[in-house]
């Protein structure tokens, strides 16, 4: 119990849920992957549990300034066996304790020796326990290519690590990488993802790498990067490596006080929800990086959600004619979700578009009226005259419920 | 059987076949139901006139035919589903409905959710829906000796029966039973397929969900320990944030969570 208490508490800062994206139907063992995330409990901090997340080990020979497994801190130190790991996933699964494993691991001897033991505890899973449910496992960086591989044909997601979102920072405060030992593993999932899709398409039976894809994590706030390179980076990944997901941690001072890293009283939450808000901006609501910040304006603003600030710094798009406007415009209209959006276009032939039916629809009216025109406001109220006056409204109907992390 | 007045109350033992029957009741009497009420979710007696259902699953296939006839299916599976939801206004929101759909057939009255009454179907429908998506998550299963895994639940929603096919297809070579203590049922799941049964006696603690100690396998106290030890050991306190937590998993849920419910 110590053990388990151990490696998972220093698992945890890890700060995503996800356990979605593949469906493995259970054909002759035990479980199945939905498509949609089952979350099992939540933590004391609002987070779904999901998955056994938990580290092999935290011993490490690596030395990484943010890290808490870093070798040069004196705690204590355990590490599993492929067995007991094996086990325990599969004895929380059968009770649905949860939908599988995140495996993830401070490096042990080597990174080659490390994903050996990775890829052990998932063999043992798939083949030993015929075990279908969900297994997310990392990708040590500097690993073998093809153990890589192996561990692709077995998990469902892969994540490598970028942590710090610039090259330079992250020599600084992690000596013994470099971007190229994050990336190599890391297209060279995204190349093997592509070809077994390629051949899937061929032979049916073709075996299956990695069918939810592969993230990444990056520590928001260690470091001095502004939030439009951060979303630039992100974007590039999306776009590029092709990635599920862009995993964001507002940094959390694990280390008694290490001259590189700065002094935080609170880790960064606000702003780790605003890059949350701003990442599915890019992802479910059409938005380019550089439509929702730019050189000149690189920081999110921490006052309002980066749809709103684009809205206020873009007075000309607005009013939206709910009755006529497409959904790609509807969906940039600030307090109106992709659901709500969806069903306006889908309803909308059937009557106009009233107050009543939107507040059904749970739009938070208080900032979308006025971006709006729909049965009450014929005409819309023009934002291009007033941003600044509904700038300072808005902040203070919002004022205190800010710090909520709630998208949109 | 009293009838009087041109309107009655309508009572009937809460399940779908049983609302179906007073469906069929009222418009054959052409007594338009003032309520309609389940003798299971309500407790207090209604006053006024009163007209008890007995349920028949004849005249509820009747009904169902009706319904699949006069439109299309995802109607059926709407009237079903929200039915499942049982809050006190939702057998007349659906004897409206339905009352709707037999005199103007033919309509696809669901897509048009700007109506409020279809709005609001939907919405109970959701919110049934919501329900059996978190217990995909909250259901706790106990092994037992004779390595059954059982779980006792006690939703808002009468959703047991959605369960189901969840599990059949997570756990398909498994003896497990999902227990509403509640309503006092469950469903029971083996090899040869699906079953509903009810429980004589106490076979689960009423304020915890576990079963009697000499029934658990040998190590299931080991591995809920366990359970909870994971639990909190991944709660991160610089980010305490119980309001987000509660919004997710409100409390009346956790009695039978055995990480939020230690003794
Ligand atoms: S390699 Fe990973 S586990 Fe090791 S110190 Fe760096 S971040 Fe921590």
């Amino acid at each position: 119990m110590r053990k388990l208490d151990i490696l998972a508490d220093a698992a945890k800062y890890d700060v995503s849920c996800s356990s979605s994206g593949s469906n493995r139907p259970a054909r002759d063992g035990v479980g199945n992957t939905r498509s949609c995330g089952i979350c099992h409990s939540y933590t004391e901090d609002g987070r779904c549990i999901s998955l056994l997340k938990i580290l092999y080990t935290n011993n490490c020979i690596y030395d990484c300034a943010y890290c808490i497994n870093r070798r040069s801190n004196d705690i204590p130190r355990s590490a599993f066996t492929p067995d007991e790991l094996a086990g325990l996933t599969m004895n929380f699964y059968n009770r649905n304790y949860i939908e599988g494993l995140f495996l993830s691991s401070g490096v042990l001897r080597s990174p080659d020796y490390t994903m050996e033991q990775l890829n052990e505890v998932a063999r043992k899973l798939r083949n030993e326990y015929r075990f279908n449910g969900y297994i997310h496992m990392k990708a040590i960086p500097g690993a073998d290519p093809l153990l890589v591989h192996q561990a692709g044909l077995l998990a469902d997601r892969l994540s490598v690590n970028i942590e710090i979102p610039s090259e330079q920072q992250l020599l600084r405060l992690a000596p013994e990488k470099n971007y190229r030992s994050v990336f190599t593993p890391m297209n060279l999932i995204s190349r093997n993802i592509a070809e077994s899709r390629e051949e899937r398409k061929r032979y049916r039976k073709a075996p299956r790498f990695t069918p939810a894809g592969q993230s990444t994590q990056l520590i928001v706030g260690a470091t001095e990067e502004t939030d439009y390179t951060i979303l630039r980076l992100a974007s590039g990944l999306y776009n590029r490596q092709k990635l599920k997901r862009v995993y964001y941690s507002g940094f959390v001072p694990v280390n008694s006080h290490d001259s590189r890293l700065p002094e935080l009283k609170q880790p960064p939450l606000v702003r780790e929800n605003r890059l949350y808000q701003a990442d599915w901006l890019m992802r479910f609501y059409h938005f380019r990086h550089d439509e929702i910040l730019d050189e000149n304006n690189p920081q999110l603003e921490q006052g309002i959600d980066p749809k709103l600030a684009y809205a206020l710094r873009n007075p000309h798009l607005y009013p939206v004619d709910l009755d006529r406007a497409s959904y790609e415009e509807i969906l940039r209209v600030p307090g109106i979700g992709v659901r709500s959006a969806r069903i306006i276009v889908a309803n909308r032939r059937f009557g106009r578009i009233g107050f009543d039916h939107l507040k059904k629809m749970g739009v938070a009216l208080n900032r979308a009226k006025y971006f709006i025109v729909c049965r009450e406001l014929t005409t819309g109220i023009k934002p291009v005259v007033y941003p600044e006056q509904i700038r300072r409204k808005l902040l203070k109907s919002t004022n205190g419920a800010g710090t909520q992390l709630s998208l949109f | 059987m009293k009838v009087s007045g041109p309107y009655s109350i309508y009572t009937y033992d809460g399940s779908i076949d049983g609302f179906f029957s007073v469906v069929f009741h009222a418009f054959q009497s052409r007594i338009p139901p003032a309520d309609i009420l389940s003798l299971v979710s309500n407790n207090q007696i209604p006053i006024g006139d009163i007209i008890d259902v007995t349920t028949c699953p004849r005249q509820a296939a009747r009904v169902r035919r009706g319904i699949a006839s006069k439109s299309d299916k995802k109607n059926l599976r709407l009237v079903q589903v929200a039915h499942l939801a049982e809050t006190r206004q939702t057998d007349m929101l659906l004897y409206r409905y339905l009352v709707r759909l037999f005199e103007k057939p033919g309509q696809s009255y669901y897509r048009n959710m700007l109506d409020p009454l279809v709005y609001d179907l939907v919405q109970a429908a959701r919110r049934v829906k919501k329900e059996v998506h978190r217990f995909h998550g909250f259901v706790r299963f106990q092994q037992t000796r004779d390595n059954m895994y059982v779980a006792a639940i006690d939703p808002d929603n009468n959703i047991v029966r959605l369960l189901a096919p969840h599990f059949t297809s997570r756990f398909p070579h498994r003896k497990w039973l999902i227990y509403d203590v509640r309503r006092k049922y469950g469903i029971f799941h083996d090899t040869s397929g699906l079953m509903e049964v009810k429980l004589e006696g106490h076979a689960f603690e009423l304020d915890s969900g576990y079963i009697g100690k000499n029934a658990r396998a040998v190590r299931e106290d080991l591995y809920r320990e366990l359970w909870q030890t994971y639990y909190d050991s991944v709660n991160i306190k610089e980010r305490k944030n119980s309001r987000q937590m509660r919004a997710f998993m409100p409390k009346r849920y956790w009695k039978y969570l055995p990480e939020k419910s230690k003794k």
